[in-house]
C-alpha cells in the first residue's frame, strides 16, 4: 500500500500518524505534547520552542520541554548499495529502507530530535548532519527519495564519515541488507559504541532472500558484482537457508555482544513492528 | 539397402537445424538477478544433468526425425535373394522348346547348340537343371552340378509335336521356388512363337527371386504352309464314295496356288490345285473310291516347299465295316413302327445300323449275339433275351396297349400303372416337358417341343434314371440297368399313333443315338491332337486287357497300364492302334496342334516385358538388376517416425514445462 502512495512525506506521515494512533489506544505506552520542564537556551536550538512570555519577564531564554520529548541526535545510515535494488514482490528493499528511514526520520522529527541522514554505499554518496533546525525534515526526505542503487556494499566509510563528523553522542540507525561478514560489520561500529552513541540495526531482507522459491535450476547473477552462479532448487531449499539463517544469527549475536540492537526485517511485512522496535529503544533510554 | 528416389536424400542436409538451434546457439537459461551471491554455490546436482540429458535427448530426437523423412521419402529397400545362395551360387534351369514348330528348319539344333552355351557358363558349385516343354514340362534331370549330365540331357532331346504353353513353363518355374536354397536363373530356349503366349501376360510371371533370360532363335516370322484340318467320316458302311474335306492355309505367306493331295493308305488318290490368299485359307474337297474293309490310313497333303514340312500332311483314319444289325422285334398291331424305326436309322449317312424286323411269335428263340442292339415295339420277350442283356446287351422297349395290357415291362418287370389318354381334337395332348441332355440317347435328339403325345403309360421308375418326362412330369424314356446291360423303355410307341415322333426331326438322332448307346458304339473322333486323350476302356470293359501300339509300331503301355489305365494320352502325331478286350479295335489319327503351324514370333519388346528388365538383362518385376528381390523398408521407416515424433513430442513438452515457473520467478526477480 505504501508502495501505491506518492509522496515519501505523506508516506511517512501515514505511517507514523497510524502508528501514533494505535499508541495512543495502547495503555502501555504514553506519548504526549504535555508540558514537562523549561531547558536553558543553547546556541543551535530552535528559536521556535523559547518561551518567549518567560524571556520578557527574565530576559533569559528558555525552551519549553514536553513529555517524550528527548532532544536526542538520530543519524540515519541508509543503504544504497546495488543489492538494496532487489526485491521479489512489489516494494524492494531499498524501497523499505526508504519508507523506513522516512518514518523514523518522521517520529523523530515530531519529538524535537536532531535528525540526519547520511547515505552509502561503497561511498559516502549524500551526508545531511542532523539537526532540528526548520527545514530539517525536507532534507531529511529529499535526501532518502534521491537515494539511488549505487555500487557494492562498504560499511566503513560511512562509519568512518560518522566518526569524524558527529560530535554528540546520539543514536544511529543503519538500515541495511547487511551483506557482509557479521564481524566486520560490528567492528566498524564498535567505535562509535565506545564513543557512547546508540546503534539501531534494521537487517532488511526479501522473503525471497530468506526462503528463496525456485522451480528449476537457475544461473543467478549477483547485482552488486555481476558475477553469475548456477543454482539448483535443491541447495536453495537446504543449504542456503541454512546459510542465510546463521549469518542472521551471527550478526544479532555479534550485535548484542557489541550492545548494539539488532532488528530483522522482512520486506513483506508492514513497517509498524520496525517503529515498534525503534520505540522501545528510544524508550528504554528515555 | 539402395534406395529408389535416391535425390531425397538431400533432405539430410535438415539436420543442420536442429544442431544450430540446440547446439551452436548456445541455449542458454535467462539469468536472473538476485541481491547477493554471497551464500550461493555452485552444485552439479542430479536435477543438472537430467536437463541436459532430456534437452540432449530432444536433439537427438529431432535429428532421428529428420533423417527418417529423409530416408521414407528416398524410398529404401533391401537387397535379398543374393544371399540365399551363399557365394554366389545359383541354380541354372535350361528349358528348351521341343514343340512341335520347332521342327521348322534347323531351330532345333540352334535351341540345343544354345543351350550347351548357357550350360557351359555354369562356374564351380552351380547347378543345372534341364527341361524340355511344350504343353507340358518334362525334367529331364535333377538339379545338379555334373555337367557332363547336363550336355547328355540336352544332347538326347529330340523335337516333339506337342503345342508349347509358355505359361506352362512360367507356372513350373514358379512352383520351384529355391530348390535348396538357391537363386534361380532360368533360361529358356525357343522360337519365340505368338500363339504360343497366354492371354493373362500375368500367367509369364516368374517368382520374384527368380532371374529369367528368354533365349529366341527366331529372327523373324518365316511363311508356312498346312492342312489345317480335314473332315472325313469315322467309318463307312456302305460301298460308296466318302467325301473328304480339307483346309488349307497360309501364315505369313504370300498368295499363292499349292497342290493338295489325298493319300490313302500311301496311295495318292487324288491332287487338285487351290489358289490359297496371303495368310488366308482354302478349302478342298475329294471324294474316296470304294475304300477296302477295315482300318484305312488317309493323308491330305500341301505339296509346297516350306521350312515345316511335318504340317503339310494331315492324317485320318478312315474304316470300311458291315453295318451293325438291329433287331426290331414288333407286335402285329405295331407293325407301323418298323417303317418308321427304319427309315429314321437310314436316313443317317453311314449310321453303322440296318434294321431286321421279326415278328414277336419268331423273335423268342432268336440267337441275339449277332445284333447291335434289340429294339421291343410293344412286344414281350423275356428269358434268352434277358440273358443277353445280362451279358452287356442293350434293349429298347417301346409301351404299347399289349404291354399295357400285361401289366409290367418286359425285362426289367418295372410296372406299368396307368395309360393315359388325350384326344386328338383341340390342344389335348402331352408333350414333352424335360430331357435329360447328359443322357447318350437324347443329348443330340435335338427339339422335343413339338411333339404331341396322345397316349402314354404311367411306368415305374424305382432304380432307373429318367432321361425324359412329359409336361405333367410323367416319365417319358427311362434307363433301367440289368446286369452288365441297359434297358431303355419309352412310355408310348413308335407307330405315330399314340404320338407324331416319328414324323419330327428329332426322331431320327433319337434312333440313332439310342441305338448307339445300346450297341455301346462311343461317338469317337476321326481325328485327334497330339496331347489329347482317348478312353481306353468302357464301364462294362472294366477288366479287360488294352493294347496300344504308337506310331511307330511299339507297345506304349506297360503290363499294368494295360490292365488299369483308363485314358491314354496321345503325345505324337501318326497313327496309334488301340486294341480292346471286347474286339473293338480301332485306329487313331493324331495331328499336331495346328496353331503350331502359325510361325509368327513375339515381338522383342514383349519377350523383354516378359523377362523384365529390358534387353534380356533384368529379371522379373520387383528384382534388382542383379536379380536379387527388393524389400521395400518403407513401412519400417514409416512406423519409426512415428515413434520418434511422439517421443520428440514428450520430451519437448517436458522440457518446456519448467519454462513458463520459471520465466514467471525471473519477471518477479526483475521487478
Amino acid at each position: 500500500m505504501l508502495a501505491s502512495i506518492s509522496g515519501l512525506e505523506l508516506v511517512a506521515k501515514t505511517v507514523v500518524d497510524g502508528f501514533i494512533a494505535g499508541l495512543h489506544r495502547s495503555p502501555n505506552f504514553g506519548f504526549s505534547q504535555e508540558f514537562a520542564e523549561y531547558r536553558a537556551y543553547s546556541e543551535g536550538d530552535d528559536l521556535r520552542h523559547v518561551d518567549w512570555n518567560v524571556y520578557a519577564r527574565t530576559e533569559r531564554a528558555y525552551l519549553k520541554r514536553y513529555r517524550g520529548e528527548t532532544n536526542t541526535q538520530l543519524t540515519l545510515l541508509l543503504d544504497a548499495s546495488a543489492s538494496m535494488a532487489y526485491g521479489s514482490g512489489a516494494v524492494s528493499k531499498l524501497d523499505f529502507t526508504r519508507y523506513l528511514a522516512a518514518s523514523i526520520g518522521y517520529l523523530s522529527h515530531q519529538q524535537r530530535d536532531a535528525v540526519g541522514i547520511l547515505v552509502f554505499d561503497d561511498a559516502v554518496r549524500q551526508y545531511v548532519p542532523p539537526s532540528s533546525r526548520h527545514g530539517q525534515l525536507m532534507r531529511i526526505l529529499h535526501a532518502i527519495e534521491s537515494a539511488r542503487p549505487g555500487a557494492r556494499t562498504d560499511f566503513a566509510k560511512p562509519f568512518f564519515h560518522c566518526m569524524n563528523f558527529l560530535r554528540r553522542r546520539g543514536i544511529l540507525v543503519v538500515i541495511s541488507d547487511f551483506y557482509e561478514d557479521p564481524e566486520k560489520v560490528v567492528q566498524v561500529m564498535e567505535p562509535l559504541r565506545a564513543h557512547g552513541d546508540e546503534l539501531i540495526l534494521f537487517h532488511v531482507l526479501d522473503p525471497q532472500e530468506l526462503r528463496p522459491v525456485f522451480q528449476d535450476t537457475a544461473v543467478v547473477v549477483d547485482m552488486e558484482t555481476e558475477a553469475e552462479i548456477e543454482v539448483t532448487p535443491e541447495y536453495l531449499n537446504t543449504e542456503y537457508r541454512q546459510k542465510i539463517d546463521a549469518h542472521v544469527e551471527a550478526l544479532r549475536e555479534r550485535a548484542r555482544r557489541a550492545g548494539i540492537d539488532y532488528f530483522q526485517l522482512d520486506t513483506s511485512k508492514p513497517l509498524d513492528s520496525a517503529l515498534r522496535d525503534y520505540l522501545l529503544v528510544r524508550q528504554g533510554r528515555a | 539397402m539402395g534406395f529408389l528416389s535416391p535425390w531425397f536424400l538431400a533432405g539430410l542436409a535438415g539436420v543442420a537445424l536442429p544442431l544450430y538451434v540446440h547446439l551452436l546457439k548456445q541455449h542458454r537459461s535467462e539469468p536472473v538477478r538476485f541481491s547477493s551471491t554471497m551464500f550461493l554455490e555452485r552444485r552439479t546436482q542430479s536435477s543438472i544433468k537430467h536437463r541436459r540429458l532430456m534437452y540432449l535427448a530432444l536433439l537427438a530426437m529431432r535429428l532421428l526425425i529428420i533423417i527418417l523423412l529423409s530416408l521414407l521419402f528416398a524410398n529404401p529397400f533391401l537387397r535379398r535373394g543374393q544371399a540365399a545362395g551363399a557365394e554366389g551360387r545359383k541354380l541354372v534351369v535350361v528349358a528348351i522348346d521341343n514343340s512341335f514348330s520347332m521342327r521348322a528348319g534347323d531351330r532345333f539344333e540352334r535351341a540345343k547348340r544354345r543351350a550347351g552355351e548357357v550350360l557351359a557358363s555354369l562356374k564351380p558349385g552351380d547347378k543345372g537343371q534341364v527341361m524340355a516343354f511344350a504343353s507340358s514340362v518334362q525334367m529331364l534331370t535333377q538339379p545338379t552340378s555334373d555337367p557332363g549330365e547336363l550336355r547328355r540331357a540336352v544332347a538326347a532331346l529330340q523335337p516333339g509335336d506337342g503345342r508349347s504353353a509358355y505359361a506352362e513353363i512360367a507356372r513350373i518355374l514358379r512352383a520351384m521356388g529355391q530348390p535348396e536354397g538357391l537363386p534361380v536363373e532360368a533360361h529358356v530356349i525357343t522360337d519365340a512363337q505368338r500363339t504360343s503366349m497366354p492371354a493373362p501376360f500375368s500367367e509369364l510371371a516368374v517368382a520374384p527371386a527368380q532371374r529369367l533370360k528368354v533365349h529366341s532363335v527366331v529372327d523373324k516370322a518365316e511363311a508356312n504352309w498346312f492342312v489345317e484340318a480335314v473332315s472325313v467320316p469315322r467309318s463307312v458302311f456302305q460301298p460308296k464314295k466318302v467325301r473328304v474335306q480339307a483346309t488349307v492355309a497360309a501364315a505369313g505367306a504370300e498368295p499363292g496356288e499349292v497342290a493338295v493331295e489325298l493319300v490313302l493308305n500311301g496311295r495318292t488318290i487324288e491332287t487338285r490345285r487351290v489358289n490359297i490368299p496371303a495368310s488366308g485359307r482354302a478349302m478342298v474337297e475329294f471324294f474316296l473310291p470304294d475304300a477296302s474293309y477295315g482300318f484305312n490310313r488317309g493323308e491330305v497333303r500341301v505339296v509346297k516347299g516350306d521350312t515345316l514340312p511335318q504340317d503339310d500332311r494331315f492324317p485320318f483314319a478312315l474304316e470300311r465295316k458291315e453295318a451293325s444289325k438291329v433287331l426290331f422285334v414288333y407286335e402285329p398291331r405295331s407293325a407301323r413302327s418298323v417303317s418308321y424305326f427304319r427309315a429314321a436309322l437310314e436316313a443317317v449317312e453311314d449310321a453303322g445300323f440296318t434294321v431286321e424286323p421279326v415278328g414277336v411269335e419268331q423273335a423268342s428263340n432268336m440267337g441275339y449275339d449277332k445284333y447291335a442292339a434289340v429294339v421291343l415295339s410293344d412286344a414281350f420277350i423275356e428269358g434268352p433275351l434277358a440273358d443277353w442283356v445280362k451279358s452287356g446287351g442293350g434293349v429298347m422297349v417301346a409301351v404299347g396297349p399289349s404291354l399295357a395290357a400285361r401289366g409290367r415291362v418286359p425285362l426289367t418287370g418295372a410296372a406299368i400303372r396307368e395309360g393315359r389318354y388325350a384326344s386328338r381334337e383341340g390342344e389335348r395332348f402331352l408333350a414333352v416337358g424335360q430331357v435329360d441332355a447328359t443322357h447318350p440317347a437324347v443329348a443330340r435328339a435335338g427339339n422335343f417341343e413339338p411333339v404331341k403325345f396322345y397316349r402314354t403309360y404311367d411306368v415305374d421308375t424305382d432304380n432307373s434314371r429318367v432321361a425324359a418326362r412329359l409336361s405333367d412330369g410323367a416319365p417319358l424314356l427311362v434307363e433301367q440297368r440289368l446286369g452288365a446291360g441297359r434297358v431303355l423303355v419309352f412310355s408310348s410307341t413308335l407307330d405315330n399313333i399314340s404320338n407324331d415322333l416319328p414324323v419330327h426331326s428329332s426322331f431320327v438322332p433319337f434312333a440313332e443315338q439310342s441305338v448307339e448307346y445300346l450297341a455301346g458304339v462311343e461317338a469317337s473322333p476321326s481325328q485327334y491332337v497330339v496331347d489329347s486323350f482317348v478312353e481306353l476302356r468302357a464301364a462294362r470293359d472294366a477288366r479287360a486287357a488294352v493294347d496300344i501300339l504308337d506310331p511307330d509300331g511299339r507297345r506304349a503301355l506297360t503290363l499294368k497300364e494295360a490292365a488299369d489305365a483308363q485314358a491314354f494320352r496321345l503325345t505324337r502325331e501318326g497313327y496309334y492302334e488301340l486294341r480292346r478286350g471286347n474286339g473293338r479295335n480301332e485306329l487313331i489319327a493324331v495331328h499336331a496342334d495346328r496353331r503350331e503351324s502359325d510361325l509368327d514370333v513375339v515381338s522383342a519388346e514383349t519377350l523383354a516385358l516378359w523377362q523384365g528388365g529390358g534387353g534380356g538383362s533384368g529379371g522379373a518385376p520387383g528384382t534388382a538388376d542383379d536379380g536379387a528381390q527388393r524389400y521395400s523398408l518403407w513401412w519400417y521407416f514409416a512406423l519409426a517416425l512415428l515413434i520418434a515424433s511422439v517421443v520428440e513430442s514428450l520430451f519437448s513438452s517436458r522440457y518446456l514445462e519448467a519454462a513458463p515457473e520459471q520465466s514467471a520467478t525471473r519477471r518477479k526477480a526483475a521487478a
